[in-house]
């Protein structure tokens, strides 16, 4: 009654604000546009008020709660960064092996907590460095793996148990990657209960917005569970799945739809695992979200919000989830994309605010570009500003004392309030469209994500989206040189070393459990403990990723780019 | 009347970012080009016998994985091979100023980069293609 009486005042209030003081300022001083809108299409009000929050029925304790507690809309420790401050993770890699573990090291020198390999995209697509389709692509854009031997030099002087956590994306290959970090750590003398593996692992999203799939759709779909099912029931502090946002983001679909998609992935993955037999509470704190928006600091902060109450509904909800670990979803995030190639070193003010907003969001691991990634693979003065960017976040300002300090503004709860209910209308759309795999066959995700790119290409041409130094205030500057050069004998070498392991192995425990694991790969066993077995024997990501090719096929891209448009 | 032109948008090499290769296949789509879209992951060989199948009047190239230098070399000998360097080829995405001049010299008639606005991109390819 009280809160009604108290709405009834504040409206007059502001009627009378907007006659005597709001319409003369006006006449003098008009706002810079007629509409204020975000990326994901959700207009933007002149003022928010408690009068917002009444008209979408927010409620506090339904809404927000507290943090560490059910819907987790305020994070998901009671205390976030006062107990624990987010995991700075170096997302890295280049060149061969031997090159890429003295970055490595520097990264560790300079606080990094987790390393999260960058591998070349033979590797991501499970080529050897000496396959056809391998030429010029050796190393770049992230560094060789052919085989163990590889990973214990670029591990070498750095055990696994010293970093908190240790990644590769592994998207088609998940039980491969994890069986490189099991086989790793034996080498090093440690146990998985030693450390802690996180891989992106997410296959779905590869056949719409990254490109490195291998085998068709519904057998990766299986390959992808089995590392959930196995770290399930053998490590169960590991993140084997992340299922992600942020490349259906920047491919052009917007954050909200970005999360929808991500999520809707994610419960295929989940649907699946309970049809083989496993309970909600054993895989769903196995997994963790890859959120991303990159053109609205309020929308980034509200995203992450929205992201884990849309997560903690559905789980108690629709899955009928016990364990809180199960509803409380961890966020991991990329701060990038707004860089520009002109005017390189600005990119660090574009990188510090993206991180910024991801912090106040609430993010639990967090990886930075390099302010001179347009250019190429980063340099180590680059790399180096990435972590101290974060550095800074966490320890000067003051930023990371109290917990979630934008919960309650007028403005970012009216904002994740209806950034979740995008999300839940959108996810909504793709299971009316059959749930994930239907949304990627019938060109739906694909369709979106295009739509989405053509209207943020029109608006930067236009002017509309203002790129500091590009679209506004353009000086005369040169387009930068000095990208940093991978040595181009990076892949002769690279070739020779894999050659000489092919030479020494034991050549017949190389085949026998190549066999194996197809022998598994043909029935429905899961698909780790022979990975383990072949990687420990040595053989190739290639040679176990050609079995894969042999038993399910390679999946073959329909092109939806038509004359008629989509 | 005049026949429309026909471009090739590739994708050459393992490098599976496309959002620049479909914007700009769709774009000249919408300036009433005819487009042929390869899709990721093609070879060399893949991309000049499309060309040449298709008889194209161009051909654009899209990496931001860093080959552009060795696969763009080898479509242009690949082009010579089948007698078909008549096709102009242009390329774009992630590439440093610094290889801009030897890919000039190597064949590759213009690069864009990152920023650069979709009219500029349509209006040189009508150029090239128009042999202009």
């Amino acid at each position: 009654m009280g809160d009604n009486e108290g709405l009834g005042k504040l409206k007059n209030l502001t009627r009378t604000w907007e006659k005597d003081c709001l319409e003369p300022w006006l006449r003098q001083f008009p706002e810079r546009r007629k509409h204020f809108h975000t990326d994901v299409g959700l207009p933007v009000a002149r003022l928010y008020t408690p009068v917002n929050l009444s008209e979408l029925g927010f409620d506090y304790e339904r809404d927000l709660g507290l943090p560490g507690c059910y819907p987790f809309t305020r994070g998901i420790d009671p205390t976030m960064y006062r107990s624990k401050p987010w995991i700075i993770r170096a997302y890295s890699g280049f060149g061969d092996p031997k090159i890429c573990n003295e970055r490595y090291k520097r990264l560790v020198e300079w606080g990094a907590d987790e390393i999260s390999m960058a591998v070349d995209l033979p590797t991501q697509v499970g080529y050897d460095s000496d396959h056809i389709m391998a030429k010029g692509e050796v190393g770049k854009v992230g560094v060789a793996i052919d085989t163990l031997r590889d990973m214990e030099t670029l591990f070498e002087d750095i055990p696994l148990n010293t970093l908190k956590r240790v990644s590769v994306l592994g998207n088609s290959f998940g039980p491969i990657a994890l069986a490189l970090f099991i086989a790793l750590g034996e080498k090093q003398g440690l146990r998985p209960s030693d450390f802690v593996v996180d891989l992106q692992n997410d296959v779905l999203k590869e056949y719409v917005a990254r490109g490195t799939y291998i085998i068709p759709i519904r057998p990766s779909v299986r390959v992808a569970t089995d590392v959930v099912g196995y770290c399930a029931r053998n490590a169960p502090h590991w993140y084997p799945m992340t299922f992600c946002a942020n490349h259906i983001n920047a491919a052009g679909a917007g954050s909200s739809k970005a999360v929808a998609f991500a999520l809707a992935n994610g419960l295929c993955y989940i649907e699946h695992l309970i049809e083989k037999g496993y309970g909600i509470d054993e895989i769903a704190p196995l997994f963790t979200v890859f959120c991303d928006e990159r053109t609205d600091f309020f929308v980034a902060i509200c995203n992450f919000r929205a992201t884990r109450r849309v997560w903690a509904t559905i789980m108690k909800e629709r899955f009928k989830a016990q364990d809180p670990r199960s509803l409380a979803l961890k966020i991991c995030a990329y701060s990038h994309g707004g860089e520009t190639l002109l005017e390189p070193i600005n990119n660090i003010a574009r990188l510090t605010l993206a991180a910024l907003a991801y912090v106040l969001g609430g993010v639990q691991f967090l990886s930075n570009a390099s302010y001179d990634e347009v250019l190429g693979t980063p340099t180590e003065d680059a790399a180096k500003i990435s972590i101290r960017i974060q550095q800074i976040l966490a320890h000067e300002l003051g930023i990371a004392n109290t917990v979630d300090p934008l919960g309650g503004s007028y403005f970012v709860e009216s904002l994740t309030t209806q950034i979740e209910n995008q999300i839940f209308q959108e996810l909504q759309r793709v299971e009316e469209e059959g749930g994930a795999i239907a949304a990627i066959e019938s060109g739906y995700y694909v369709s979106q994500i295009s739509n989405g790119a053509m209207r943020r290409k029109r608006e930067f041409d236009k002017g509309e989206r203002p790129a500091v130094g590009v679209t506004k205030f353009r000086s005369e500057s040169k387009i930068p040189t000095g990208a940093f050069r991978i040595d181009p004998t990076v892949e002769a070498k690279q070739v020779e070393r894999l050659t000489a392991i092919r030479k020494e192995r034991n050549g017949k425990a190389v085949r026998e459990a190549l066999e194996y694991f197809r022998e598994v790969a043909k029935g429905d066993g899961n698909l780790v403990p022979p990975a383990l077995e072949a990687i420990r024997a040595y053989a190739t990501i290639g040679e176990i990723c050609d079995v894969l090719r042999d038993e399910f096929g390679e999946y073959q891209a329909r092109e939806y780019f038509s004359k008629k448009g989509y | 009347m005049k026949r429309k032109l026909r471009v090739l948008i590739g994708k050459v090499g393992l490098d599976g970012h496309d959002v620049g290769a479909r914007l700009v296949a769709r774009s000249l789509s919408d300036a009433g080009m005819e487009v042929v879209y390869t899709g990721l992951r093609q070879t060399p060989e893949q991309i000049v016998m499309a060309a040449i199948e298709e008889s194209v009047d161009l051909i654009g190239i899209s990496i931001l994985s860093g080959s552009h230098m060795i696969l763009l070399a080898e479509i242009i000998s690949l082009l010579q091979k089948h007698e078909a360097s008549d096709i102009p080829i242009i390329a774009g995405g992630i590439i440093p100023a610094e290889d801009i001049p030897e890919l000039k010299e190597m064949g590759v008639r213009e690069i864009f980069l990152p920023e650069t606005p979709m009219t500029e991109i349509i209006e040189h390819v009508r150029t090239i293609a128009h042999g202009i």
